[in-house]
């Protein structure tokens, strides 16, 4: 290819030169004669011998740059020839436009042009438009129509919700048995239809594509009622200038509706027999919107001749398919049915009745129950404000339970326990107690009785507003009585000691006076008691056993303190020893007799203590002995 | 359904000329003649049995207007031809006839047509000149005189237009 372009080419250049002005060969060749002479000084030639026309330099042209001549020749051959040119442009719009793409400037370019060119598009024909739109506007036409369908049935339900027929009890029957929605139940048996033609007619001739019509349905000439459809339809439209793109959607006749559904190049008619139902709108919608998409091309240059339509005729089969007859069951059962349901309803009535009855009684029953509650209740409050050491102050009832709040002294009585009492469920109680003191002669009560722990010879008691204390003690508990008494809260319950009686103050102290006046004498320098002193040693002995039985029985401590004295003659410690003796001697003499050694306790005093403090013989003698003190004390 | 061609036809014609009964004999009626009183339109059928197929003439017979104005176009759409009638003992109506074909061909571009030549059998009374007729002829209209109380050439007509719009 290259080698005969090449030679096609050098024709054209070794040619005629005269109309090409491009190179002044002369200049050329002058050009030349002085590279040669660069190269050789010796060389003579002159440019002058050369001829301004010159194949040979054509020829060198050609070789060097012959390809580049022929592309720039074919370049501009297209540049110049606008048919060529839009050839090459189309040719690489697309990518341009694509490598473009994301440049808002091509969208703001192109948007103008667009607008007039659809403007212009819609003035020729709108259906064009129409058309290409169809796709699009019918679904979101057909969902808005869905929407207001389900509104429908929705209302639908709602208003027959509460419609107690006989015939809704079985259709509730029916929708619980098949698990449906009432209002679908209710459409099925209001809505009883037969679609019973189907025609598929063409919109632009009036002439029929195809029909179909139910086994049973009587009809005219399909072809006829077709045309006479359609010419129906452009009266109704040139008639009233509002419905100008609307056709006649729906006719009724008496029970015959005739349903028509407009597409882009075909109408589906269906006469319908009955009461249809709105969603039968959407299923002829549906088929006709199939049949289009199948064959838009077929319909649109639809010339008369069906018999390339014969696949249609499945669709519309599927229409005239449509239809709700009335259930067999409810004509053939129907005695049966009613007897049965009248038998439900009777024993429904009467279980209804029954129930009512029973919820009456369980009412009053439970009403019973809550007052004879109340009133425990009540009875437990009421014993509660009642109780020393208590104050109630919230009764109520809260979440089902009862509550009751207040001060309570710790002394007073456990309200859990009165509540136990009152045969009252503790869970359903609540009670919320705070501890306080109360001035109760009975609490001052229990707490002296508490804090004084009295002897079992003591009463003490409520005597008006007076805490008295009846019976004998020993002096130290009625001493520590009284500085509780001296204790207790002002404006509270007085302590009253008035009746006590000190108990040294009664038999035990006439006996401890007894036992007190007793001496033992001792001789010089003996430990043991002078002769002829056992008759005192025994009334001792006696009266130290009475002393003991009688503080077991006022339960008090006695004690008998034996001290041992000498003389001052001689030594102190020995004194002091030999006195010790003595005592520990009658002691012994004192437990020989029966005394519990437990009673007595034993001291030497020596000489310090003496009885006679003069310096004769008698003093001495007096001195020298085993004296005896008592002490009661609290056990 | 018998796969058949199917055409739609209008006919045409000032008032009375009998277009209605023209074709009364010769075709299937469904419809009562109110339709034209009240839609404008009643739709007939004619069935011509060609030599190769069975052609469905659709006919439109509008009701007849002496006033062309107030014809109904959109009851001419999408027909495939068309019948002129007039009274041949009444030349107004074919004045009526050549401006409605005028009206039309406007509207609907040159499709096949036929002017009936109605009442032919009112010989004494026949008012349109021959020469009226060849000077139509000769400007390529397809002239056919009939007789709706005999019948003469009303089957012709059909059948001739039948296979042309069927070509």
């Amino acid at each position: 290819m290259v080698s005969t372009s090449t030679a096609a080419s050098l024709e054209w250049l070794v040619g005629p030169f005269s109309d090409d002005p491009g190179i002044d060969r002369k200049a050329l060749a002058g050009l030349l004669v002085e590279l040669a002479r660069n190269v050789e000084p010796q060389f003579r030639a002159e440019p002058n011998g050369v001829y301004p026309i010159d194949p040979r330099l054509e020829q060198l042209r050609t070789l060097l740059v012959g390809r580049e001549i022929e592309v720039l020749r074919r370049l501009s051959e297209i540049v110049e020839d606008p048919e060529q040119l839009a050839v090459a442009v189309g040719r690489i719009l697309p990518t341009a436009i694509a490598q473009v793409s994301n440049d808002a400037q091509l969208g703001q370019v192109l948007a103008p042009a667009l607008e007039k060119a659809t403007q212009s598009s819609i003035r020729s024909d709108p259906r064009t438009l129409v058309n290409i739109l169809y796709p699009l506007i019918v679904p979101a036409i057909r969902k808005s129509i869905g929407e207001t369908i389900d509104e429908t049935f929705q209302s639908l339900n709602e208003s027959l919700k509460h419609s107690l027929t006989l015939r809704g009890l079985r259709w509730r029957w029916e929708a619980w048995r098949t698990g449906t929605s009432f209002a679908e139940v209710v459409l099925r048996h209001t809505l009883v239809y037969q679609v019973e033609h189907v025609f598929l007619i063409h919109r632009h001739t009036g002439l029929l594509i195809s029909h179909v019509a139910a086994e049973d349905a009587v009809g005219q000439d399909p072809q006829l009622v077709s045309s006479m459809l359609v010419a129906i339809q452009d009266f109704v439209r040139d008639s009233f200038s509002g419905a100008e793109q609307q056709g006649l959607d729906t006719v009724r006749l008496g029970e015959l509706w005739l349903w028509s559904e407009p597409g882009p190049f075909a109408t589906l008619v269906a006469v319908i027999r009955g009461n249809p139902p709105e969603g039968l709108h959407e299923s002829l919608r549906t088929v006709l919107s199939r049949i289009h998409d199948e064959r838009p091309h077929a319909l649109e240059s639809f010339d008369g001749d069906s018999s390339s339509f014969a696949d249609v005729e499945a669709h519309l089969r599927e229409c005239a398919a449509f239809g709700q007859r009335t259930p067999r069951s409810a004509e053939r059962g129907f005695p049966w049915l009613v007897a049965l349901t009248g038998l439900v309803l009777l024993a429904l009535a009467g279980v209804g009745g029954l129930r009512w009855w029973q919820n009456e009684r369980a009412w009053e029953h439970e009403q019973q129950l809550q007052e004879a509650k109340q009133q425990i209740w009540d009875g437990y409050v009421a014993r509660l404000r009642a109780q020393p050491g208590i104050v109630v102050t919230e009764v109520g009832r809260r979440d089902g339970k009862f509550v009751v709040a207040g001060l309570r002294d710790p002394l007073a009585v456990d309200p859990q326990l009165v509540l136990r009492q009152a045969g009252i469920d503790p869970t359903g109680v609540i009670s919320r107690w705070k501890p306080y003191q109360g001035l109760d002669p009975e609490f001052v009560l229990k707490r002296l009785q508490a804090s004084l722990d009295p002897p079992p010879t003591v009463t003490l008691m409520v005597e008006g507003d007076h805490i008295v204390a009846q019976g004998s003690a020993a002096s130290t508990w009625i001493e520590r009585a009284r500085i509780a008494g001296r204790r207790l809260p002002a404006g509270g319950p007085g302590l009253d000691l008035s009746r006590l009686h000190d108990i040294n103050e009664g038999a035990i102290g006439k006996l401890s006076e007894a036992i007190r006046s007793h001496d033992i004498h001792f001789n010089f320098n003996e430990s043991l008691p002078a002769p002829g002193q056992d008759a005192i040693l025994d009334q001792l002995a006696k009266e130290l056993t009475d002393l003991a039985s009688l503080a077991s029985s006022l339960h008090v401590t006695a004690r008998v303190m034996l001290t041992g004295h000498s003389d001052d003659a001689g030594n102190g410690t020995f004194n002091l020893s030999l006195s010790l003796a003595r005592a520990e001697a009658v002691r012994a003499l004192l437990k020989k007799r029966g005394v519990d050694p437990d009673l007595l306790a034993v001291r030497g005093a020596g000489q310090l203590e003496p009885l006679e403090t003069a310096s004769s013989e008698a003093a001495r003698s007096a001195n020298r002995r085993v004296s005896f003190k008592v002490g009661i004390e609290e056990q | 359904m018998t796969a058949t061609l199917q055409k739609k036809i209008c006919m045409l014609g000032a008032f009375s000329v009998g277009k209605t009964s023209l074709v009364k004999r010769f075709v299937e009626s469904i419809f009562s003649e109110t339709y034209l009183t009240t839609v404008g339109v009643k739709i007939d059928k004619k069935i011509i049995d060609l030599s190769d197929r069975i052609v469905n003439l659709i006919l439109w017979d509008l009701a007849g207007e002496d006033d062309i104005s107030s014809l109904r176009m959109s009851y001419l759409r999408g027909s495939a031809g068309y019948v002129l009638v007039a009274d041949g003992t009444r030349p107004s109506t074919l004045e009526v006839a050549v401006s409605l074909r005028r009206r039309v061909e406007a509207d609907l571009g040159p499709l096949p047509f036929v002017l009936l030549l109605n009442k032919n059998d009112l010989r004494e009374q026949w008012a349109i000149r021959d020469e009226e007729v060849e000077e139509l002829q000769g400007s390529g209209w397809w002239v056919q005189s009939t007789s709706a109380r005999t019948g003469e050439g009303v089957e012709a007509a059909f059948r001739t237009l039948a296979d042309r719009v069927a070509r």
